[in-house]
């Protein structure tokens, strides 16, 4: 079965909710569960009712504003609604149409990622990402080089990044 | 606060003909698109939520040091005939003439940094430099956009970039264009060839008045088209380089123009001259025709007794919305084209 939230990869976690004899399911994948905060309710003592009626919210919003699955969650704007117009209803539809998007703007663009300013909430993540890709290019030719020891150097610089990159970007508060 | 007469009273910065390569470029814009974050586009949003971005966009505005003593304008508070007016300075779209409701503009008196709030995207920030000066330009918005991030919640994916209405602008959100003056390059017929090279290293060109506008008195507004997965950086050098290269085969065709058919490019400079000082009648399009020619004259000093920054300043002001203001009346065509000669004359001397 499918992940309900990113739609692409296969759900491993499946939750069942019975409230006021409505049964409701949620069939996340791990990947998904994570950027919802699940890694963090493992370390924490965040309650997990919370953690389960925050996905349930965010899931089923779409469908109590009486919005298709097929469109966009949060404007309700259909696919189609964006070829005819040629303009996305606002900046989920990015995430929820990115499938169909992709191949849109590697023909608009010749690219599909961006190169350039970071907001400064996203400063420090993205930086560190960024800088984290540019030494795995570094650690995949030092290995075809067989320059094993600047490979292993190459790949604990990269662990400690991960490391400090974690906790992601900062949530817009203004 | 400063008032839309008082901008209007003055020409803008941009027009001032004391840049690097005046007489070719006219003028170098930068914007940028910005939207508000989980924020419906413009163009789906209720007036509600139009309200609260233009309330929460103004707040924003009015707290950042880089455009302090700006000008703020409600476009639904003044009639049509302003609205026109803006779209003539370019301080506003001409889809923001019609559609107006719930929609400002914020701008400096010098009008070098304008921001529409709720265009296509819900910020349109821009920037406008006199001559080929693209970096000046991007590094004035940049610091402004700097202080608006730090008030307002940008819409930025990782991937992506800042997010538009329009996938077009996605990533940098970023349109960098010159405004080029090429008489040389449309006279001996390689203006064609130019173009195509310009558009087959993925550039826009259009005429003067922006997107779906005719090609006027050789005028082409030349920019990027690629938005994302280069940097603001990067897009800004590409285009200057770009350019100046049209500049120097610009130049090569005026030369060669010169040396083949000086007699008959002095009397066709001349002529142009004479009847923009003389003439009772002109429409807008014959103006820049001769406003050209003159132009090309002054460039190769063939003129001399005429200012590049008075021709400068007639491509706004003969403009129909200009004419009627100036006179504070409506006019119907013929008595525009009766004002617009009167007007040139007299700038001319």
């Amino acid at each position: 079965m499918l992940c309900q939230f990113c739609k692409k990869r296969e759900a491993t976690i499946h939750v069942t909710n019975v409230e006021n004899n409505k049964v409701r399911a949620i069939h996340i994948c791990a990947q998904c569960a994570e950027e919802r905060g699940f890694d963090e309710l493992k370390k924490s003592n965040f309650a997990m009712t919370d953690f389960v009626a925050g996905l349930f919210d965010s899931a089923f919003a779409a469908a109590e504003k009486g919005i298709s699955p097929d469109n966009c969650p949060n404007c309700g704007t259909s696919y189609s609604a964006f070829q005819e117009m040629g303009r996305l209803g606002c900046s989920q539809c990015y995430e929820f149409f990115q499938q169909q998007l992709l191949p849109l703007l590697r023909s608009i663009h010749g690219n599909t990622r961006h190169l350039g300013k970071i907001p400064q909430r996203f400063a420090r993540q993205v930086s560190l990402r960024r800088k984290a890709r540019g030494l795995q290019d570094e650690l995949e030719l030092a290995i075809q080089l067989e320059q094993y020891e600047r490979a292993a150097e190459l790949r604990d610089e990269i662990r400690k990044l991960s490391e400090s990159e974690r906790g992601g970007g900062r949530a817009c508060r203004r | 606060m400063p008032t839309l007469k008082a901008l209007i009273e003055k020409p803008a910065l941009w027009l001032s003909s004391e840049a690097e390569e005046g007489e070719l470029v006219l003028s170098s814009r930068v914007r940028i698109a910005r939207n508000l974050d989980k924020r419906s586009f413009t163009h789906g949003a209720s007036a509600q939520v139009l309200t609260e971005i233009r309330d929460e966009s103004k707040a924003a505005l009015a707290d950042c040091p880089a455009i302090a003593g700006a000008l703020v304008l409600d476009l639904d508070g003044i009639p049509e005939s302003d609205r026109m007016l803006l779209a003539e300075r370019r301080l506003i779209s001409s889809e923001m003439v019609k559609n107006f409701l719930n929609r400002s503009l914020v701008a400096m008196p010098d009008e070098q940094i304008s921001i529409m709030i709720n265009e296509e995207d819900h910020l349109r920030i821009q920037s406008f430099e006199p001559g080929l000066s693209l970096q000046k330009a991007f590094e004035r918005i940049g610091g402004l956009d700097n202080e608006i991030d730090a008030r307002l919640c940008y819409a930025y994916s990782e991937e992506l970039g800042y997010l538009t209405a329009c996938p077009t602008n996605v990533g940098t959100g970023l349109r960098v264009s010159a405004m080029v003056h090429l008489p040389g390059l449309v006279h001996n017929k390689d203006i064609g060839q130019v173009l195509d090279g310009l558009r087959n290293i993925r550039l826009t060109v259009r005429g003067i008045y922006g997107e779906g506008s005719d090609i006027i008195g050789n005028f082409f507004q030349v920019s990027n088209s690629i938005t994302l997965g280069l940097s603001e950086e990067d897009t800004v050098k590409n285009l200057e380089g770009h350019i100046r290269k049209v500049l120097e085969f610009e130049k090569k065709a005026r030369s060669v123009l010169l040396k083949k058919a000086r007699s008959l490019l002095e009397d066709k400079i001349w002529r142009a001259y004479g009847i923009l000082k003389t003439a009772r009648l002109v429409t807008s399009k014959e103006a820049m025709s001769l406003i050209s020619a003159v132009r090309l004259g002054i460039g190769l000093g063939i003129l001399t007794d005429c200012k590049l920054s008075t021709l400068n300043e007639l491509f706004i002001m003969i403009q129909p919305m200009h004419l009627q203001k100036l006179h504070e009346r409506a006019m119907k065509t013929e008595e525009r084209d009766r004002t617009r000669a009167d007007y040139i004359r007299v700038r001319l001397g």
